[in-house]
């Protein structure tokens, strides 16, 4: 299986620098380390969210109402902005109060689907209309811009770091933090399990329903943390500007090897099928792809990546049937 | 000290409409090997999981650990006592490593946060596949594993709790015949070492091969315990079936008429081999033998959902190729299957939607839409017939008890006008009076001139509607008896294949080549 794990994330490495190779010739600026900070600096929430969305996806469920959370969270941040005094420490309490906002509206949805056992995707359809509305509702639809945000957020939103913008290291923060999570903990060990299989892990005592709980929270969490990103990257809150992103969030961790039926996924993966969809999207901008198209061929690798997918599941429920029938 | 590692005393266990167990139980003792014997649904499963902390008992239940007095609320309270329990169908993850399987649940009670030990993961499954003295790498997934090794992960994990009663729940169904030996070995060395085991199977010789003691239950009640070696297959068998019985056997001598069904040499790699058999008009067919014997699988071939490998089909004396359900029920074959309520009807719609539902296309009037009044016409044909109650052609099914539900797919299936009707487990969760009923709508129907395969695990109820039984034992036909000479007790020797020398028996005795086979 990890040998397995291994190939797919392989294929997917070979996948991307094949359409590097590709792009290298294309255009001149692909290949350039600045061209490289653009394409990751421009994906970090993308990437932040579909870290978050991968132990969920690992459980077998899913959650299609992140895209939402997180404008949320960003237009809350983009009224905070108006309260909170010019200094650093309001950075900081932002580093606080957004994963908060998130972390409350992630337990709405853990609650539903692992106390009320709603399924999970019927629970995060409903939560997103809810808060989109909401938004909607309170912002109008407007913007909010860069004039109204303190200095100090702008100093940090254009910080770097030995030439490396600060978001990327926000992404690499939460990526270790997650494998840690994922990899160490007792937590993230019982994500893996219930998804491998729920039955068993009732019989040995693990409480699924707390540990779908926790994928839910800490969805919303990262939804709060990429909302920061997500404000520091734009210098603007959009209440229309993530529209949908919560299906690009899914195919980059279907991409990056997580099965939708649970068990399988990890952190690397996920970064490597994020790079993936984010490296398109960039050559496409570059071979001056119309932005209609960029949009079916992504939708394209999507449904073909899913398909793949479901394709050897089935062949290996195939398999096991044949085991289980004891003549 | 007490001489037992456990007591269970009145377990009681109602289901909804249903006493799966009264007043059962169990003793076993320190270092022994106790057997589990009973019928299918004679409450060995129920026991097992109320030992396991899954389903809670009715009140009164009393445990004893090593003679002191327990509670088991959870899972985790039997994992306490020294409690492993291996289910048939396994508690492994396959996405995670030997190591992790074996080691999980150790720590369930510590905070989520803590950090895995994984030197200690790896330690403790060392040891115990060491104690076990298999060679598996305690790093692969365990997907990659064969059933057998797979066993052997959940033995080892049993060993690293430090299992003092192992329960293992036919262990062998999935086994070829060499890994069942292993498998045999590891089961005397445990109990040579002070682990008790509770050992659940349906093959006898096995159980005269690893027990010392046994428990028989019987319809949910405590039959006795014995020592293995004051007992011989013929008085277990006994003890398994001599109930009093609860339906009048079916003494009647039928007419048949002509052949209007056969199957011959029906095989299919994995579930059936060497099937043939024929249908008399007029006649009930019974088809009994344990779960697993691959008597639905039949079923379900001759249905078309399960296409065999080989084999012969004839209806009326004409060869007949079936395709799919639909090609079957347009030639005639209609198939009950036994889960009434998720796959026999729509339980949310009408009574009269859900008897039309196979005829749509002959209820269309000229505008080529549903003609409702032909529709609730040959609904309160059938209420009427069948005695469907309530009467009430627009009532959802889902209101109806269950055996009026089982009215309701039958007048469904009849709508179609079959000439083979295969019902499979036709009372199954329906109270008694109903139960008869349907008995005797299954031998209306017969007299009427549908062909009826009944397939049971009822003893009773074979004997009761069948006018021929035919045993099915791991894939094979390994018995047929007229009504007449049929008892149960001949019957539960075919399936459990207890060594009778007659011919049939020989048959069974080659290696199961269908089992190791897949």
């Amino acid at each position: 299986m990890k040998e397995l794990l291994k190939q797919k994330e392989i294929s997917i490495l070979a996948i991307i620098l094949l359409i590097g190779a590709v792009l290298s010739f294309v255009s001149p600026v692909f290949l350039t380390i600045g061209n490289f900070l653009d394409i990751i600096e421009g994906n970090v929430v993308l990437g932040i969210l579909a870290i978050g969305m991968t132990l969920i996806i690992i459980t077998s469920d899913i959650d299609v109402s992140v895209a939402a959370v997180t404008t949320a969270v960003a237009v809350s941040i983009g009224y905070l902005f108006t309260y909170l005094p010019d200094s650093w420490i309001s950075v900081l309490l932002l580093f606080l109060i957004a994963p908060v906002i998130g972390l409350v509206m992630g337990l709405v949805n853990g609650l539903l689907v692992s106390i009320i056992e709603i399924p999970a995707i019927v629970v995060t359809l409903g939560t997103l209309n809810i808060i989109a509305g909401i938004v909607l509702y309170i912002t109008n639809g407007n913007y909010i811009n860069s004039t109204s945000f303190p200095k100090s957020f702008m100093e940090f939103a254009n910080y770097e770091l030995l030439g490396i913008p600060i978001l990327i290291y926000l992404l690499a923060i939460v990526a270790i933090g997650t494998w840690y999570i994922l990899k160490h903990t007792l937590i993230g060990r019982s994500v893996l399990a219930i998804g491998g299989n729920t039955q068993s892990s009732v019989r040995v005592g693990i409480d699924y329903k707390k540990v779908k709980l926790f994928v839910f929270a800490y969805m919303g969490v990262l939804a709060g943390i990429a909302a920061i990103a997500q404000t520091a990257y734009t210098k603007a809150v959009d209440p229309n500007g993530m529209l949908g992103l919560e299906l690009t969030v899914i195919a980059a961790v279907v991409l990056g090897g997580a099965n939708i039926h649970g068990g399988r996924g990890s952190v690397h993966g996920t970064l490597l099928g994020v790079l993936l969809l984010a490296i398109m999207q960039n050559g496409m901008i570059l071979a001056r792809i119309d932005t209609y198209w960029q949009n079916v061929v992504t939708g394209a690798i999507i449904v073909i990546a899913v398909s793949y997918d479901h394709i050897s599941y089935k062949r290996s429920q195939d398999k096991l049937a044949k085991i289980e029938v004891e003549a | 000290m007490s001489d037992y590692i456990l007591q269970m005393k009145n377990i009681s266990k109602t289901f909804p409409g249903v006493k799966a167990l009264d007043n059962v139980e169990l003793e076993v003792k320190k270092g022994e090997v106790h057997a589990l014997i009973g019928e299918n649904g004679a409450g060995k499963s129920t026991l097992i999981k109320i030992l396991a902390g899954i389903h809670k008992p009715d009140p009164g239940a009393k445990f004893y650990f090593e003679g002191e007095e327990a509670k088991i609320n959870k899972p985790i309270d039997a994992t306490l006592k020294g409690v492993s329990i291996i289910y048939q169908d396994l508690s492994l993850f396959p996405n995670l490593s030997v190591a992790e399987n074996i080691y999980i649940g150790q720590d369930s009670n510590k905070k989520p946060w803590k950090k895995i030990n994984w030197k200690n993961i790896k330690k403790t499954a060392e040891r115990a596949l060491e104690e076990l003295e298999v060679d598996i790498d305690p790093n692969t997934t365990v997907e990659r594993l064969s059933i057998a090794q797979q066993q052997l992960v959940e033995i080892a994990r049993a060993l690293a709790f430090e299992a003092k009663l192992i329960v293992m729940d036919e262990p062998t169904s999935a086994l070829s015949s060499s890994e069942v030996e292993k498998l045999y070995r590891v089961v005397d060395k445990l109990s040579s070492r002070g682990i008790s085991i509770i050992f659940i199977s349906h093959k006898l010789k096995e159980l005269f091969r690893v027990s010392d003691r046994f428990t028989v239950l019987r319809d949910g009640k405590y039959v006795g315990s014995y020592q293995t070696e004051e007992i011989d297959e013929s008085k277990l068998i006994n003890l398994m079936v001599g109930r009093d019985v609860s339906y009048e056997k079916n003494e009647k001598e039928v007419e048949t008429g002509e052949t209007i069904f056969q199957i011959s040499n029906f095989s299919k790699q994995g579930n059936f081999k060497d099937i043939s058999f024929s249908l008399k008009k007029g006649e009930v067919l019974g088809i009994t033998g344990l779960v697993g014997s691959g008597r639905t699988e039949l079923a379900q071939a001759i249905f078309g959902v399960n296409k065999p490998d080989s084999g012969e089909l004839k209806i009326y004396g004409n060869d007949v190729q079936i395709r799919s359900s639909a090609d079957a029920v347009k030639k005639g074959v209609a198939y009950i299957p036994e889960a009434r309520q998720t796959q026999g009807l729509v339980l949310e719609q009408s009574i009269i939607n859900n008897i039309s539902l196979p005829i749509l296309n002959r209820m269309r009037n000229k505008l080529k839409l549903i003609d409702r009044k032909s529709e609730v016409q040959l609904a309160e044909q059938y209420i009427k017939s069948l005695d469907v109650r309530p009467a009430l052609p627009d009532l959802p099914a889902s209101k109806l008890s269950g055996g009026n539900q089982q009215k309701v797919v039958i007048g469904k299936w009849l709508s179609a006008q079959p000439k083979i009707l295969i019902i499979d487990e036709p009372t199954n969760g329906i109270d008694i009076g109903a139960k008869t009923e349907i008995h005797k709508l299954l031998r209306r129907l017969a007299n009427d001139g549908i062909g009826v395969i009944m397939i049971s695990s009822e003893l009773p109820e074979i004997l009761a509607v069948s006018d021929r039984v035919l045993v099915m034992r791991q894939g094979r036909i390994s018995g047929e008896l007229g009504i007449k000479e049929a008892t149960q007790e001949k019957i539960m020797s075919y399936a459990l294949n207890s060594g009778n020398k007659d011919e049939s028996s020989e048959v069974l005795n080659e290696p199961n080549q269908v089992s190791q086979g897949v």
